[in-house]
């Protein structure tokens, strides 16, 4: 490896998001894969599911996200890979992996779980999907899914 | 466990956790790089010990702010940054929005009286 390699801040391949949500698990499985559910809180983005393809469109229809779907189990687990086609920069980077784990919790509530992992391969889309990125999706879902409102702003 | 259904969506113990320093330092080491064990953590305190940590940690984790996952033998420590998205959601754009407004409202009052 080259020098410069040494002073790059190491790149985090995984990340793990999670979230207390006062629902059903399939009304939070509703809100993750009903594309009119994730335009209001997933950056605009209509995400459709099929248990082998997750399609992800942008507000005038282009596309965001085209990947395999490899665990489709409604209404615990999705498994489906990731490249951000938003970016031309970042949609060059390797495919990543993300997912979604629904747990029942006492009191009505689940608790949902997102992993974003083998990130080796694409350290622009780490850096930018773990800054603002999940923690906007994850707080916007929990909000649309209790209130059935989007977040203001 | 008492804390995990009383924590589950529990603003108090969000808050609870960020007022120490030493756990806000953890989360720093975090945010600078995810997925630590322990052991890596204990490391870089230098004036804590292994059980300092440790107990930090499970503040930090009851609060929904530090999530472990398992990788192998290992198990790992997530910064997980929601809680504090959600905290801000609440609180902090609330009154920025007062302050907006009464600052919006005080130049109508001004203005119509000039």
């Amino acid at each position: 490896m080259s020098a410069a390699a040494v002073t790059t801040p190491p790149v985090t391949t995984t990340q793990v998001y999670q979230v207390f949500i006062r629902a059903t698990p399939e009304a939070i499985w509703e809100a993750i894969t009903n594309p009119d559910f994730t335009e209001k809180y997933f950056y605009g983005a209509r995400n459709e599911y099929t248990d082998s393809r997750r399609l992800s469109k942008g507000p005038d229809g282009q596309l965001y996200g085209d990947e395999e779907v490899m665990e489709y189990d409604p209404p615990r687990r999705l498994v489906h890979g990731w490249r951000s086609l938003y970016s031309p920069e970042m949609a060059a980077e390797q495919p990543s992996r993300v997912t979604w784990e629904i747990a029942p919790q006492d009191g009505g509530y689940c608790l949902l779980t997102v992993v974003h992992d083998q990130l080796e391969g694409a350290p622009k889309t780490a850096e930018s999907v773990s800054g603002e990125g999940w923690m906007m999706v994850l707080s916007g879902l929990k909000t649309l899914v209790e209130t059935g409102a989007p977040m203001a702003g | 466990m008492v804390t995990y259904s009383v924590g589950m969506d529990d603003d108090d113990a969000v808050f609870r956790a960020l007022a120490d320093p030493t756990r806000r330092l953890l989360l720093d080491r975090l945010y600078e790089r995810d997925g630590r064990t322990l052991s890596e953590l204990v490391g870089e305190q230098e004036e804590m010990t292994r059980f300092g940590v440790m107990k930090h940690l499970r503040v930090l984790e009851s609060a929904g702010l530090v999530v472990t996952r398992r990788a192998g033998r290992e198990k790992l420590h997530f910064l997980n940054p929601v809680p504090v998205r959600l905290i801000h959601d609440r609180w902090i754009s609330k009154y920025a929005e007062r302050q907006v407004s009464a600052l919006a409202e005080l130049k109508t009052e001004l203005e119509d009286t000039a």
